[in-house]
């Protein structure tokens, strides 16, 4: 009888011990599937970065292309790919792994679907800081008069992107330092960043109606989103900002699913909910700010390959930083690959393109939302 | 093992005080009921004792430990939350739970916190659920993973709110057997609010009456009668036994 009763017991545990591999090898299923499915928009990522870098409006053979890639081509070619396109295309790749990166980020941290960068109005203190600079400061009405014969470059090529970091950079903290007072609730963040933004709106058309013809064209030819302003100086910078971000976001991974539950939830899970919305706040925007300040507004990339991961891989942020990052790289190198096919030999500003492709996408995803996740 | 000394909570100076002196004491493996109105201070009691608001004055220990002195991890490893609206994300159940470690791994999740997972999975036979995702899952199976997941920071003591407000009739007596259950064989106290006095009475073993701030009964299943209820509630009740169990019937009076 005794040994009845042992072999009971023994089978049970054996039982246990099968069903508990079971549940391991299938967690372990589930997560190479998602890393299988990363790994494949990586190479397709990888692969139309190539694609983009052998398009362009000179009629350079994709042989000539790969010659001067590897620096036997003719001077003219290898100072088209390495002077042009590489940066161009390392620009879009960075730019928009960080502007998509940012969106989740934001649409998880305000608990709002459709958040973005441009929620916080950094896009419209850019564009206010570039216009203050082309139309006031750099030969504008404040240093000639408004006199148009003498209306020239500013002598530092950075300055105007320096004055986009600096006012987009003052709004973040603007907005973020109202917000502490109300403890970073989603809907007052949204409504002040909503708010400010249109503050800095109004004070560009101000700008702009003062502004002389060649300064408002400039200040408008700014803010189209553009990947030829790339150079390798400002990709490197770009980069810094938008892999310390990231990094910062993946290791944050668990504390935005925890997030996911609610916020009374995840206080009780220990979760120290206002520090974690203000650091990813911050650095969402100041990622957004380093990229919309070199290259000008892009916008939709923050909405669109958000949604597009987490469609594909539900809302697991240990996969849907990655898969993001890669997405929104892969969307800014076919928007730019696009706008240069199109532009019949100029590229179309590759902000207009993200934004029609963007907003179909966006109503499309209004009208299917099911879940009231972010 | 839990006792709240004297605790007061207002949102600000300016406001009226919305806890006014509450005293409680719960022990292990008992499960606390916390009755009253709407606005009575319920929601706003449990959240002083899980940290998310700060008590203006008192005192809260649970076993021997002051509450409002740990730090936040320490205390999230003392006391779990059950929420009444359920919310998770399109993540796994395996996942979800796994979440309720977050207290002991931080950043990226251990052996160990795999194995306490599926430990919980298994006692609260929800290992074939392990892989589907949380939002394919009913009411009832929701609420019983949000418990698991509560049961993954191994607390001392477990705060449910409203744990079957938004239940079917079957689902509810699930939830609060599974509830009761815990609480015996894991020896963790239970405290939750119940807007429904008959579930209150199968669930509990002992009541707390909350009107305006202040605790103005308190008991066993003794303390709820006719009385306490009128004085809480404002509302007459008669209350009968059906198989020597207590039942509340009516409740006729003003409703605020």
């Amino acid at each position: 009888m005794k040994a009845v009763v042992i072999c009971q017991k023994m089978g049970i545990a054996a039982f246990l011990y099968i069903r508990k591999m079971n549940t391991q090898v299938e967690i372990k299923r589930k997560n190479r599937k998602s890393i299988v499915l990363i790994l494949i928009i990586l190479t397709a990522m990888i692969i139309m970065a190539a694609v983009c870098m052998f398009v362009g409006s000179s009629d350079m053979t994709i042989g000539e292309a790969l010659n001067a890639l590897m620096l036997n081509g003719t001077d003219g070619h290898e100072r088209i790919i390495w002077k042009i396109r590489i940066p161009r295309v390392l620009a879009a790749i960075i730019a928009g792994a960080g502007l998509s990166v940012s969106g989740l980020i934001m649409q998880t941290t305000l608990n709002n679907s459709m958040a973005s960068p441009s929620t916080l109005g950094v896009s419209n203190a850019a564009v206010f800081g570039a216009n203050l600079s082309i139309i006031a400061f750099a030969g504008g009405f404040l240093s000639t008069g408004n006199n148009l014969t003498s209306y020239t470059v500013g002598t530092n090529p950075y300055s105007t992107s320096l004055m986009a970091f600096l006012f987009s950079t003052a709004s973040i903290l603007l907005i973020l330092s109202l917000c502490k007072i109300r403890a970073f609730s989603p809907n007052v963040v949204v409504l002040a960043g909503i708010a400010v933004g249109s503050v800095w709106t109004a004070a560009t058309t101000i700008l702009q109606y003062y502004a002389t013809d060649v300064g408002l064209s400039a200040a408008v030819v700014w803010s189209f989103g553009d990947l030829g302003r790339a150079s390798y100086k400002t990709v490197v910078i770009m980069l810094v900002v938008v892999a310390i971000g990231t990094i910062f976001f993946q290791t944050m991974s668990w504390r935005f699913n925890v997030l996911l539950s609610g916020e009374a939830t995840a206080r009780s899970m220990g979760v120290n909910v206002d520090m974690l919305r203000f650091f990813s706040m911050l650095i969402a925007s100041v990622i957004t700010a380093v990229c919309v300040s070199f290259l000008g507004v892009i916008g939709f990339v923050g909405i669109i390959c958000p949604h597009i991961t987490k469609k594909l891989l539900g809302h697991d942020h240990r996969f849907t930083v990655p898969m993001s990052a890669i997405s929104g790289s892969m969307l800014l190198l076919m928007a730019d690959t696009l706008s240069r096919s199109i532009g019949n030999g100029s590229a179309l500003p590759v902000g207009a393109i993200t934004s029609l492709l963007g907003a179909p996408f966006f109503i499309a995803v209004i009208f299917s939302r099911k879940e009231n996740h972010p | 093992m839990i006792r709240i000394d004297n605790l007061s909570f207002r949102y600000s100076k300016r406001t009226p005080p919305i806890l006014k002196d509450i005293n409680l004491e719960l022990n292990a493996g008992e499960v606390g009921i916390l009755l009253g109105k709407n606005g009575s201070g319920k929601t706003t009691l449990l959240k002083n004792i899980l940290g998310i608001l700060s008590p203006k004055g008192g005192t809260i220990y649970l076993n021997g430990k002051d509450l409002l002195k740990m730090k936040r991890q320490e205390r999230a490893r003392l006391i779990a939350y059950v929420p009444q609206n359920i919310h998770f994300g399109a993540l796994t159940v395996f996942d979800s739970v796994l979440m309720g470690r977050i207290s002991y791994f931080g950043i990226k999740a251990s052996t160990a916190d795999y194995e306490a997972v599926e430990r919980i999975l298994a006692d609260m036979n929800l290992e074939s659920y392990a892989m589907r995702s949380v939002e394919q899952l009913s009411g009832g199976e929701r609420q019983k993973v949000a418990i698991a997941r509560a049961m993954a920071q191994e607390p001392k003591l477990l705060i449910f709110d409203e744990p079957t407000g938004n239940l079917d009739i079957a689902n509810e007596g699930l939830i609060i057997e599974e509830a009761k259950k815990l609480a015996r064989e894991k020896n963790i106290a239970i405290l939750s609010s119940i807007h429904d006095l008959n579930q209150a009475l199968s669930f509990g073993d002992k009541f707390f009456f909350l009107k305006s701030g202040v605790i103005c009964h308190s008991g066993g299943a003794d303390a709820v009668n006719e009385i306490s209820i009128k004085e809480t509630f404002d509302v007459n009740v008669r209350i009968a036994k059906i198989e020597n169990q207590k039942i509340i019937i009516g409740g006729t009076g003003k409703c605020i």
